[in-house]
């Protein structure tokens, strides 16, 4: 398995409840992260991510002020942040389809469901850390490129134009990378 | 330790940019292999055990949340205010009563959760509604050491759900991807 060393990252937690944070907190803590921040809403999450310029954030959808979603669409602004790239993992007790879109088209680049377990956690940190996707910007879109797998069979419409090449982008599943990795 | 070269990229296409930013979080994947033993999940887990002997209260905080939220929608109505209030403290209890070790009172809290979400119009919901919801989440966490709980739990949320779906297909008759979701199975397990 890959080695994550947790020391040498930044994590931000932005959630409303309190006790999800502590879970969360001792969590990374456990995996080996000495620097976790929090905040409580999407406003001081907002300005702990331009304070302490976190590698990951960790949001929760539902939040007073602004939410995850809205928070994570403000944040990837090209040119309005310092690191409009910073890995995004939404937590949340929403697990709808239509939902898990609505976070992806907003541009976040992990999503896990509560409720939240140490093993789906370090996943998504796995996978944020070791297999880092480009980033694609359209007119309408910035974000992580949406298309993790080539599907041969697909069969609908082609939604970016201009080149072959870019629509073809093999992604190797994350658990057989850390297989043939360890 | 990995090289931390810069390998930022940009590929321009006829509609769109694929930008590869510099890998930042490379720094902190190491090429030595995790020492024999060592696992960072199962240290995690072992962390958040530790810290367990102080779920029931966080639990006890998380029901008594719901039930002011309750109240206060029984005395000043359905607004805005009280409407969020009510389906926030529900929606966190579906999401943490799994980790907080009282996994059945999750399909309960849930049910209210599709209750306010899928009512067009909150204040048509009969307040009697509101109250078995909120009954039943107090009472499964209430009862939980009962050797019969979990499935008392289910029979009682499958009741509870039954009641909900009767009442969200009547709201939502002009609503047909709505009453596609209220139909389908719920993706809390029971």
């Amino acid at each position: 398995m890959v080695r994550i060393e947790f020391n040498r990252l930044r994590f931000l937690v932005i959630d409303d409840n309190a006790h999800m944070r502590r879970i969360l907190r001792t969590l990374l803590h456990g995996f080996g992260a000495r620097e976790v921040y929090e905040a409580e809403d999407g406003a001081s999450g907002l300005e702990a991510f331009t304070h302490y310029m976190p590698d990951i954030i960790i949001v929760d959808w539902a939040m007073p002020i602004f939410d995850g979603l809205e928070l994570t669409q403000m944040i990837r602004q090209p040119g309005a942040n310092a690191n409009p790239y910073v890995s995004i993992i939404m937590l949340t007790g929403h697990s709808e389809k239509r939902r898990v879109i609505a976070a992806r088209d907003a541009g976040i680049t992990e999503f896990l469901a509560k409720p939240i377990s140490a093993k789906g956690l370090y996943e998504r940190i796995v996978n944020v850390v070791a297999n880092p996707r480009p980033f694609i910007k359209t007119a309408t879109y910035f974000g992580p490129d949406r298309r993790r797998l080539l599907n041969p069979t697909y069969i609908g419409p082609e939604r970016r134009k201009g080149g072959t090449k870019a629509d073809v982008i093999r992604q190797a599943p994350l658990l057989d990378k850390i297989r043939t990795q360890g | 330790m990995a090289s931390a070269k810069n390998t930022a990229a940009v590929r321009t296409f006829g509609d769109h940019e694929m930008i590869t930013p510099e890998n930042k979080l490379r720094k902190a994947v190491s090429k030595e292999p995790l020492p024999p033993g060592d696992d960072p999940i199962a240290r995690a887990e072992q962390a958040l055990s530790e810290l367990s002997g102080e779920f029931a209260s966080w639990m006890d905080s998380e029901c008594n949340r719901l039930d002011a939220a309750r109240h206060a929608v029984k005395s000043d109505g359905f607004d805005d205010v009280t409407k969020e209030a009510l389906f926030h403290a529900a929606h966190d209890l579906k999401g943490h009563a799994a980790t907080l070790g009282f996994p059945a009172v999750a399909s309960a809290a849930d049910s209210l959760c599709r209750l306010i979400e899928l009512t067009p119009d909150v204040k048509r919901i009969p307040p009697v509604l509101v109250d078995q919801h909120v009954d039943a989440v107090r009472a499964i966490y209430r009862e939980y050491a009962r050797s019969d709980a979990k499935e008392l739990a289910k029979l009682l949320t499958r009741r509870l759900r039954e009641v909900t779906d009767e009442f969200l297909i009547g709201e939502n008759r002009n609503r047909p991807d709505i009453l596609e979701q209220i139909m389908g199975p719920s993706l809390v397990p029971e």
